[in-house]
Formats: C-alpha cells, sequence, structure tokens
C-alpha cells in the first residue's frame, strides 16, 4: 500500500513535468494536442546522443554519480536536450500548426496532430531503430527505506523526484517573480486583452513551446534514466499525460503538477482494485471520474473555447 | 485477370466497410461537431455484437448462439447505440477537446475489456466467426467476393441515402445550428443535448454496423482489430475527402485505403532490398506527412460542404469554396 | 458518384496493371509471398530471416532451374493491413505459398478469407494462439496451415520440471498480455501445480505503458522463491531492471522470447547468473548451434529475439518442399509435399547451403529429406503444429549456453502425469 503510494508518486513527477507544458499549450493554442507526448522521446533520445558524445570527448564526464546512475554528461546532455527539443517544438508550430491555425478551426490542429505524432515517431525509429537503449547499464539497487511496512526506493527515482520539483518551482518563480512571467500569465488569462496592454502573442506562443518543449525533455531523459529509451515511448505517454492535464484543469499549471501526481498515485494504487491487464484503462477512468464531478478539471475555469 | 478483379473486389468491400464507418462519423463531426476520438470502440463493439450473437459456441465462454447473420448484425449495431447512449450521456455536456480525449480514452478501455475479458470476448486470442451468409450455397471462391461486395455496397448505399435524407431535412439543418451556435439553436427552442445525443448514436450504430460487417468478412475478431490506429485511418478519411460533405466521406475512404495499401504494395516492389525493412516506418512518415499537408493546403477536404458556412467564424477563416467546388 | 467510384476503380487497376506489368518482365522467378510486421522491433530481424533463407536456397539451386522471389510486405500488426498484403499477393502475384505471420489476430484472418479459400499454402515461424489448432481441427484450412512454433505446452512443463528439480517452492508468473503470454501462463500455472510449486500470483504486463512499477510491486508483494517471465524483450528489460533493483529474487525461470542479447546486455550478466531458460529442442543434433555460426556469419550479431529459428524453419520447410512440388505447384501440392521434407526416417539435411544443395538433389529423386533446423527435427501433425523435445538454457558470457536436454518422452511423461 505505502510501497504503491511512493510508486505512483515517483512516476506522478515525471506525468506532471510533461503535463505543465501540455495545459499551457493546450490553453492558449485551444486544442488537444496528441503529438505533444512525443516531445519526450524527442528529448529523451536528444539527451542519448549528447550523452554518448560529451562521454566520449571528456571521459572523466562519464563517471556515475554515486550512488546515482546518473553522470555529468548526461546532466550536461539533458541541458543540450531540453533546448532541443523546446526548438523543435518551436519548429513543428511553426511548420505545421501556426500555418493551421491561420486556415482552419482547432479541431483541424487536433487531427494535424495525429499526423504530426506519427511523423516524429517513425522517424526517430528509421534514426535509432527499434530497440530499447539505455543511458547506463547499471541496474540502481533500490534502498530499503523501511522493512515493516516494507519501503524500497531507488536512488535515481528520488533524483528524478527532487530534480522535477525544482524545475516545477523553477518555473513557478519565473511565473510569479519576473515581468515574462506575468506577461506568460496575462496572455494565458486572456490573449486578447493582453494583445492590448503590448504583450505581443506570438512571441509568448514560441516562449511556452520552448519551456513546454524544455520540460517534456527533462521528463523524457527522467523516464529513460529510471526505464529505458524505446521510439514508442512518447505515445505510451499520451494518455496518462493528457489525463493529468485534464484533472487538474486546462490552463492551470499548479493543476497539471497535481494532476500529475493524482495520475501516477491512481495508477499506482489500482492493482489493488483492477486485475492486471486493465492497467492501460486506468487514466481513462481517472479523467471520466474528475470530468464527471467538475467538468473543467479541478482548476479549471468555465469557459468557452 | 480475374485475380485483378478479385483483388478490386476484395479492395472495394474494405473501403466501402470503412466507407461505411466514415459516413457515421461524418453525421457525428461533419454535421454535429462532436469530436469522436474512439471510433473503433464503437466499430469494436459493432464487431464483437455481431460475433457473440452470431458466433458458434465455445467451452466456458459466454455468447456463441448462433442466431442468423441478419438478427446478429442488427444486436451488433444495437449493441453500438447502447454504447453511445452510455459514453454520450456521460460525456457530450464536455468541451469539444475534452471530449475528443475522454472518447480516445472510451476507446482504450475498449481494448482492455477484449483483451482482459475471456469468459466474454475470448481475451486476446479473439473470437472465431461463423459461415458467412450465402456461403453455403455459394462457396468461398472468387464469386462469394463480389456477393459479399454487394452486401458491403447495398449497405453503404442505404446508409448514404438515409443519412443525405437526415441532413438535408430540418433535422439536419437543427444539427448544423447547433453545431454552429448553440446558444442561437437553444434560444429556437431546440434541445442541443438531447439532438446531440441523438446524433452520437446513430453514427454510432452505423460505425457498428461497419464492425458487424467486418467481421463477418474476416469470420474472425481479435483484441488486434481494436488498436487506436483504426480511428485514425477513418479520421484520414473524413478530413481528406471532406467533413461535412457524404460524398467527400465516401471519397475519402475509398482514396485513403487505396493510398495505404498501395504504398505497402509499391514500397514492395520499388524500395530497395535495404530499405524493404523500413517500409512500415516510412509508409507511417508518408502517411502523415498526407495528413499534415492536406490540412495545410486544403483543410476543407476534397469535396467540401455545400451549406450553412456563412455565417461564422469558422467560414471567414476558411476561404470560401463555392468555385473550388468540384464534385 | 457511381462516376466517380468508377473512375477510381479504373485508375487503381490501371496502376496495378502498370505494375504487374514490370514484374512480368523478370524472367523466371517463382513468386513467394512474406508478410510479417517489418515495423514492429522483433518483426524485422523475422523478415530478414525469411528472406536469407530465400537467397541462401536460391544459391542452392533454387526451383526447376528458377530462383524463388520473396515479396516482402509489411502487416503492420494490424489485421486489414495484413490481409490486404495477403489478398494482394495472391490475386496479382499469384502467390501459391505465403509465410507468415507473427501476431495471430493477423494470421488467422488472413488464413480463414485469403489462403485458404485460394487454395493457398500458409506458414508461419511464431503465431502461437490454440485458435489456430481449433480452426485446423474444424477443416477451415484443408490442411493448408503450417506453424513451426512450437505450442506452448512443451514450455510450460518444462519450466515447470526445472522449478521442481531447483527445489523452488514457490513462484509468481509475469506474463505479457497477448494471446500467446494468456495462454501459456495459464499452461505454466497448472504445471508448476501439477510439480508441487505453489503459484503465489500472476500479473499481466501489458505492451506499452509508460512504467510497469506497480505490476512489479504487485508481484513482489507475493515473496515467492523464483519468479516465470513469459514477456518479450522490450517489456522484460524494464519489468526484470525494476524488478531486481526492488529486490525481486534472481531466480528466474523464462520462455525463450527472451532469449535474446539486447535482453542480457540491458539487464546485465551478472543479474542472470540464476536465470534458467526454457526453449523447444532439436534431438541431440548440430543444427541448432549451426543455425547460430550461419546467423551470425550473415548478420553480424547471434540471433537474438523471438522467433528467428522458428522463421528460419519455416522458410526452409516451405521452399524446401515447394521446390520437391515444382514450380508449377498449386498450394496443395506444396502442402502435400511438406512431410517429405520433415521426413523423420529421410536423410539428414542441416540448413546451410550445402544442406540445401543436397535436399534440392535427394528431392529431386524422389527421396524424402529429415531436415535438421533451428528449431530441430521439424514435424508436423495433422493440424500444422509441431511438438519438440525441449531444452533448458542460460545466459553465458559468450551468449546463450544450453545447460540441459530434455527428450520429449521425459516432456512426454510428465505433461500425462498432469493430466492423470
Amino acid at each position: 500500500m505505502i510501497q504503491n503510494l511512493v510508486d505512483g508518486i515517483l512516476t506522478g513527477s515525471i506525468y506532471s513535468l510533461a503535463a505543465i507544458g501540455m495545459t499551457m499549450v493546450m490553453h492558449m493554442l485551444r486544442f488537444a494536442n496528441f503529438s505533444y507526448a512525443e516531445l519526450l522521446g524527442i528529448g529523451g533520445y536528444a539527451a542519448l546522443v549528447f550523452d554518448r558524445l560529451f562521454a566520449a570527448l571528456v571521459p572523466a564526464l562519464g563517471v556515475a554519480i554515486e550512488p546515482l546512475t546518473l553522470t555529468w554528461a548526461l546532466v550536461l546532455a539533458m541541458l543540450v536536450a531540453m533546448v532541443i527539443t523546446g526548438a523543435s517544438a518551436v519548429l513543428f508550430d511553426w511548420l505545421v500548426f501556426k500555418r493551421i491555425r491561420a486556415k482552419a478551426d482547432a479541431l483541424s490542429m487536433v487531427f494535424a496532430s495525429f499526423g504530426v505524432a506519427l511523423i516524429v515517431r517513425n522517424v526517430i525509429t528509421l534514426i535509432f531503430g527499434h530497440k530499447a537503449e539505455l543511458y547506463s547499464q547499471d541496474i540502481a539497487f533500490a534502498v530499503v527505506l523501511s522493512r515493516d511496512p516494507m519501503l524500497l526506493v531507488k536512488p535515481d527515482q528520488i533524483f528524478t523526484l527532487v530534480a522535477a520539483l525544482v524545475l516545477m518551482l523553477a518555473f513557478h518563480l519565473v511565473l510569479t517573480r519576473t515581468t515574462f512571467g506575468y506577461a506568460l500569465r496575462a496572455v494565458a488569462e486572456n490573449p486578447n486583452l493582453s494583445q492590448v496592454s503590448g504583450v505581443r502573442l506570438s512571441s509568448m506562443v514560441t516562449a511556452v513551446w520552448m519551456i513546454g518543449g524544455g520540460l517534456s525533455a527533462a521528463a523524457g531523459v527522467f523516464y529513460a534514466m529510471t526505464n529505458h529509451l524505446s521510439p514508442v515511448m512518447g505515445h505510451n505517454f499520451v494518455l496518462p499525460v493528457f489525463a493529468a492535464t485534464i484533472v487538474g484543469g486546462i490552463g492551470s499549471v499548479y493543476g497539471a503538477v497535481l494532476g500529475g501526481f493524482i495520475v501516477g498515485i491512481a495508477s499506482g494504487l489500482a492493482l489493488m482494485v483492477l486485475p492486471s491487464g486493465y492497467t492501460p484503462a486506468m487514466p481513462f477512468v481517472i479523467i471520466l471520474a474528475v470530468l464527471l464531478v467538475r467538468p473543467h478539471g479541478l482548476f479549471g475555469e468555465d469557459r468557452d473555447a | 485477370m480475374i485475380g485483378l478483379i478479385s483483388y478490386i473486389a476484395f479492395f472495394a468491400t474494405m473501403a466501402g466497410i470503412m466507407a461505411i464507418a466514415v459516413l457515421g462519423l461524418n453525421l457525428q463531426w461533419g454535421n454535429t461537431g462532436l469530436f469522436n476520438g474512439g471510433v473503433v470502440a464503437f466499430f469494436g463493439m459493432g464487431a464483437y455484437g455481431t460475433m457473440i450473437l452470431g458466433g458458434r459456441p465455445e467451452a466456458e465462454q459466454f455468447g456463441g448462439f448462433e442466431l442468423p447473420f441478419l438478427i446478429a448484425f442488427a444486436g451488433g449495431i444495437l449493441a453500438a447505440g447502447l454504447m453511445a447512449w452510455v459514453v454520450g450521456k456521460l460525456t457530450l455536456r464536455l468541451r469539444h477537446d475534452y471530449l475528443a480525449i475522454a472518447t480516445f480514452g472510451v476507446a482504450i478501455a475498449f481494448e482492455s475489456v477484449t483483451r482482459n475479458a475471456e469468459w466474454l470476448t475470448g481475451g486476446a486470442k479473439g473470437l472465431r466467426g461463423f459461415p458467412r451468409p450465402f456461403e453455403a450455397a455459394i462457396g468461398d471462391g472468387f464469386t462469394y467476393g463480389l456477393v459479399f461486395l454487394a452486401l458491403v455496397l447495398a449497405v453503404l448505399i442505404v446508409v448514404y441515402v438515409g443519412l443525405e435524407r437526415l441532413v438535408r431535412a430540418p433535422y439536419g439543418r437543427v444539427l448544423r445550428a447547433i453545431r454552429e451556435d448553440e446558444v442561437a439553436a437553444r434560444s429556437l427552442g431546440k434541445d442541443p443535448a438531447r439532438m446531440r445525443l441523438q446524433a452520437f448514436i446513430i453514427g454510432s450504430m452505423i460505425m457498428g454496423a461497419a464492425g458487424g460487417l467486418y467481421v463477418t468478412f474476416y469470420a474472425f475478431v481479435s483484441p488486434q482489430d481494436m488498436a487506436p490506429i483504426l480511428t485514425f485511418q477513418l479520421w484520414a478519411m473524413l478530413i481528406v475527402g471532406g467533413a461535412g460533405n457524404n460524398r467527400g466521406a465516401v471519397l475519402g475512404a475509398f482514396l485513403i485505403w487505396g493510398a495505404w495499401t498501395l504504398s505497402g504494395f509499391a514500397l514492395a516492389r520499388y524500395a530497395p532490398a535495404s530499405m524493404q525493412l523500413y517500409a512500415g516506418s516510412v509508409q507511417y512518415i508518408l502517411i502523415g506527412l498526407v495528413i499534415v499537408g492536406m490540412l495545410l493546403w486544403r483543410p476543407q477536404g476534397l469535396v467540401p460542404e455545400r451549406i450553412g458556412k456563412t455565417f461564422n467564424d469558422r467560414a471567414a477563416k476558411a476561404p470560401t469554396n463555392t468555385g473550388a467546388h468540384q464534385a | 458518384m457511381k462516376r466517380k467510384l468508377t473512375g477510381f476503380a479504373a485508375l487503381a487497376a490501371l496502376a496495378i496493371m502498370a505494375q504487374a506489368g514490370t514484374a512480368a518482365a523478370q524472367d523466371c522467378a517463382v513468386k513467394v509471398g512474406v508478410v510479417y510486421p517489418t515495423s514492429i522491433d522483433w518483426g524485422k530481424p523475422i523478415a530478414a530471416t525469411a528472406l536469407w533463407v530465400t537467397d541462401m536456397i536460391n544459391e542452392a539451386g533454387g526451383i526447376d532451374g528458377c530462383k524463388f522471389e520473396a515479396v516482402l510486405r509489411d502487416d503492420q500488426s494490424d489485421p486489414k493491413v495484413g490481409v490486404d498484403a495477403a489478398k494482394a499477393l495472391v490475386d496479382l502475384d499469384k502467390v501459391q505459398l505465403l509465410l507468415g505471420t507473427v501476431a495471430s489476430g493477423v494470421t488467422i484472418p488472413m488464413l480463414t478469407s485469403v489462403t485458404a479459400p485460394a487454395g493457398v499454402m500458409q506458414m508461419s515461424c511464431c503465431s502461437s494462439s490454440n485458435r489456430l489448432t481449433q480452426i485446423a481441427a474444424e477443416g477451415t484450412t484443408k490442411g493448408l496451415w503450417f506453424r513451426t512454433f512450437a505450442t506452448s505446452n512443451v514450455q510450460a512443463s518444462v519450466a515447470a520440471i526445472l522449478a521442481r528439480d531447483s527445489g523452488y517452492k514457490t513462484i509468481s508468473i509475469l506474463y505479457k498480455n497477448d494471446d500467446w503470454g494468456q495462454d501459456i501462463a495459464k499452461l505454466a500455472a497448472a504445471a508448476f501445480e501439477a510439480a508441487g510449486v505453489t503459484v503465489v500470483g500472476s500479473t499481466a504486463i501489458t505492451d506499452g505503458q509508460p512504467s510497469y512499477r506497480a505490476e512489479v510491486t504487485e508481484a513482489l508483494g507475493a515473496k515467492a522463491d523464483a519468479v516465470y517471465m513469459a514477456i518479450y524483450p522490450k517489456e522484460g528489460i524494464s519489468v526484470v531492471r525494476e524488478w531486481l533493483s526492488l529486490g525481486g529474487t534472481q531466480n528466474i525461470i523464462g520462455t525463450n522470447s527472451l532469449k535474446s542479447d539486447e535482453f542480457k546486455e540491458a539487464v546485465g550478466m551478472r543479474y542472470l547468473a540464476n536465470f534458467q531458460g526454457t526453449d523447444t529442442s532439436t534431438p541431440r543434433t548440430d543444427s541448432a548451434t549451426a543455425f547460430v555460426d550461419a546467423y551470425t556469419a550473415q548478420f553480424g550479431a547471434a540471433p537474438s529475439g523471438p522467433g528467428l529459428p522458428n522463421s528460419f524453419d519455416a522458410a526452409a520447410i516451405a521452399l524446401l518442399a515447394y521446390a520437391a512440388a515444382g514450380k508449377d505447384a498449386k498450394g496443395a501440392d506444396i502442402a502435400a509435399k511438406v512431410p517429405m521434407v520433415t521426413d523423420p526416417a529421410g536423410e539428414k539435411i542441416g540448413g546451410t547451403v550445402e544442406g540445401f544443395t543436397k535436399a534440392l538433389a535427394l528431392l529431386k529423386e524422389g527421396k524424402s529429406v529429415s531436415y535438421q533446423g533451428g528449431t530441430g527435427a521439424v514435424v508436423f501433425d495433422a493440424n500444422g503444429d509441431v511438438s519438440a523435445p525441449a531444452v533448458a538454457w542460460a545466459f553465458g558470457d559468450s551468449g546463450i549456453e544450453e545447460k540441459r536436454y530434455i527428450p520429449l518422452e521425459e516432456v512426454g511423461a510428465f505433461m500425462d502425469s498432469m493430466a492423470k
């Protein structure tokens, strides 16, 4: 029970990171982006390339930081991957979504995002192959935190949880303490009004994609550190990340964080109620349950898109 | 030559079955503005419903009632309608993008049930079918392919004509009015929630009919048939053909399914041997590009909707398409 | 509408005929359909293996002075796509032999709606559903259906024998949530109980989940002496790494699906010391090692991943039977020659170019041969199923090491004891 709860929190932190960007994008651009989760894959694989590169250039960077399997090379690679992923998110917007926004309705965008997801996933397959990839071959053994009740946690997971929380806090500070953050929130609250007051919508959209891409890349790297990389990993996140976003309420950053943890914990506890084969349906059950009680999510506002 | 005709009949059978499902989707999205992200669930409900009612008995399993084809088929359609009623009651009041995700989730949950509820659906090993209608009399060879094609086309025509009447009737105008401006429709004394639910159920029953024909033809169904890719394929057909126009929906089904199979055919034949093993990924990329390109180039589809797009911002954004109309 | 439809049909017909025309220009090629899920990770090497066998048999002499031409199609693990590919191969390429495919959910509609009605022989490497046995027993497949994948019974029984002999008292089962996994999990549970090993839990591992932590935690909770894993390498890597890092027992019994370098490398040798694998095997010949060596020479890496020896054997047996039947043979003629290739009384031939050359010569003389392939001396029963003796294997530093050979009699005796 306790173990399931803790596991849920650890998985949930990854959902939360991915959901932050998703909720902002969905709110500002008003469409359910089925390609968003593919950014996790881009981030994860970009980090793999640079991790290998850095470790080869400066072997000292390739040594694991005890007791983690993390290396400095991977830390640097993750930062590069965050930038690359953010840039590719901006690129997709510029190539596809921006043009469709200008021409057609929001739901064409939903459909276009299906197409983009298909392209991204298969390009990754063509480049890296279907094989599972790992940053580190080592298995980091879990530390026994308590024997009764049994509670095991891996150091890597603690690290990813802390790192995710730090990223979220940093983003919170940006939102609340900087002019840029105010502008971002203003745009999110009311795009039209904020334009009147001199905020450039287009640059804000770019910023949101950059931030979303960056956070997703971090989520992808954290996921791959504790699991593994595969071309379909982004696809596997589509439903949980949507669930986290909707549970929190579209547009609410704090809601997305909370939603991620709720989905993670609920999936962790699901097996106590459901037979194991039904786990893929769990995020959906959560979505439905929350929407039935609160049609706009926990922190969402009642307004028409 | 017989081989060619046989293949074309087979192709048209599959495309026809998918065209029926696309027509159902067109009623929901094209005419009523409901984004169904889980088409495969309703298709699957019709498929499994038909199979459980018409199939042969199995040990330790519910179903296998060996009912005559028409009754099993009707039962499958009703089952799809029933599921649409439940899902619609729960989700239709949601915002459109919430609806897309909720229905996407319905499809995942439905696949989970077919994979795990072995007593009902046979689990992952699937359900084997019943002898196809008239098969005993004609045999399963070349002629049968043509007979089944005739059956599919008959259903397609019935659905097409029925929907054309429906959308041209005052009922269809009300649906479009709700799609474009719900508040205005309500002020005219219409009940949008009720109308939407009806359209959702009818559309889902049509998808269920497609599912019923599909399993009858294959004489087999398994969770493998319930993958989300079918939803994607059907949406691609509607978008490319032109949402809101039934002719576009049918054209889109034949075009996209043709492109899907021809691209596999062409890659098998012309791609260099070393690339053969990547053909699947290349094919998905090409299909993704077609979808995205289509939305960029001509978001209203090849055969755009002809009526009722003049009074809202959707029309203002989309270029007026009277001149481009080339049906 | 009608006009457009006919127009489109005509267009499609034209396009297809143009392609058929170019194909006919190649002289003297006997086309063979190959349908495997090449867009799926483990599907690609399975297809590559089938193409490789085709090349080897062509090198060994081909068929009646002609070459086999393998036409490969991807089924994307999508029944619609697979059935369409099969239909196109049968109707347009006029193949009489079709190899494929993996997912039973695709293989079965291909068989029931395309190949069996058209009288085309179909042989699969890897479809495992017991539905296939049922369909064949009902006569739907007209004797045109074969598979080189031994039914899961053998492996499940061997797992139970291994668990009993290792002294495990309790065991937890983790299984892939598909037709094969559900089937083998049930068979294994029965076998373990029969062998006196208590099954304390059985957890489904569904494909494509972001995390298997909850499932692993669930299985760990049972605190069993050992764990039985009937999963594929991709999920296997996630599951086993998670399992080990959470302090799960290293007493693992795995199915042949985990016989993969990818799995071994990703998990790490030092954690696999107590890993015992099960597989079906050859009756004490070198053919299995010969397959591994030949495969390594061809692809630069040892065969890893499920179904590769099965794919090799499916292609080899089917093509040898085709060659024996001659280039104008129909599906039923080819199927009729299969027993000549797998005749236990025949001369033993291996899965190499030399072996194939010899086999082709003997078959031309009307003599039968006993093909010794990657999965052993395969013999099909009336439903196109194979059963085989078994082997226990383990991961070693140099690759897969065979640990123990379990003859068909011992497996059979165990299964009989279960039935009582």
